[in-house]
């Protein structure tokens, strides 16, 4: 088996609270970070931890407003997150096609 | 060995992908309030005897503005108390899929008042107070059923009954019993009795989900 795919995949989006976070934001235009929580039933440390990871490489926008008076965070994938993203899941398929011929 | 961690990766994926783009709000308060103000604007209109074509759809359809009123602002109350946007993605989904048929029901009821006025009395009975509101419970049902691909807990069933239950009515043919007491009666049940039972449903299934 070519072992290439596996090595090309993006350790930042590979950590699994960081690959749900990427799928979560890659189904919706964007979430608040309550909605991600719950969703995810992450901490909310754990959270933020990942998505600052995610924020740094840069393939998570951060916004920041007020709605009725109260903060309200939400999260966006930036276009550099969705390439990574859909290379991601172009490599995971790879794999997958790659250990079904060589059965 | 390694084509499973990726298979259940690509599974997990698709999982929250479709997670994220369900409606989540209670939707239980919404049921029942429209099931609420649906049987008492049904006995309302029947003792203070609604009987004329144009009467009855003026009536229904002011009714109809508090149900959506009232969902509105329950929607909204509970996007604030859990720090959302009551305009979420998920949300612009649901109002999109319910436009249509919503739409295409409010049109007919505007025009069809107007067509009314050169009819002979009994075919703007059968047309205003029988044909029409057959026809906004099975746009009605559309509208749930469309709403339904981004909900939970069956929806698209519910508006399987609307849309089949009116047009089990419609192939009934007219009924031989007073119009007004028919029509107010079929509003109550469908927009009135079935959101109350349905909302009685979630309100018991929706908190266990949550």
């Amino acid at each position: 088996m070519n072992p290439e795919p596996f090595l090309q995949l993006d350790r930042v989006i590979h950590e699994k609270g960081r690959l749900a976070i990427m799928s979560l934001l890659a189904a919706t235009v964007e979430l608040s970070f309550t909605e991600m929580r719950d969703t995810l039933t992450m901490t909310d440390g754990n959270l933020t931890a990942h998505i600052r990871t995610l924020h740094e490489s840069g393939y998570v926008s951060v916004t920041k407003a007020f709605q009725g008076g109260r903060p309200l965070t939400t999260y966006t994938l930036t276009a550099q997150g969705k390439k990574a993203f859909a290379t991601y899941i172009n490599l995971l398929e790879q794999i997958v096609q790659q250990t079904k011929q060589s059965k | 060995m390694e084509s499973n961690w990726a298979t259940e990766h690509l599974q997990a994926i698709r999982t929250l992908m479709e997670r994220a783009a369900i409606y989540r709000r209670a939707l239980a308060p919404v049921m029942l309030l429209a099931g609420v103000v649906g049987l008492a604007a049904a006995v309302a209109g029947w003792f203070l005897q609604i009987d004329s074509p144009r009467a009855f759809i003026g009536y229904w359809f002011g009714v109809s503005v508090i149900p959506l009123a009232g969902a509105v602002f329950l929607v909204r109350q509970q996007a604030l108390r859990d720090g959302e946007p009551f305009w979420s993605p998920p949300m612009r989904r649901v109002t999109f899929a319910l436009l249509p048929p919503v739409v295409a029901g409010f049109i007919s009821s505007v025009v069809l008042p107007v067509h009314l006025r050169g009819l002979d009395a009994n075919t703007a009975n059968v047309l205003g107070m029988l044909w029409l509101p057959l026809g906004w419970i099975v746009l009605y049902g559309c509208a749930l059923h469309a709403a339904g691909f981004f909900m939970p807990r069956g929806m698209k069933l519910f508006g399987w009954i609307f849309i089949l239950g009116g047009c089990g009515l419609f192939a009934l043919g007219i009924p031989d019993l007073p119009r007004a007491t028919y029509a107010h009666g079929v509003m109550g049940f469908f927009f009135g009795a079935l959101h109350l039972a349905y909302g009685v449903y979630l309100y018991f299934t929706e908190k266990n989900e949550t």
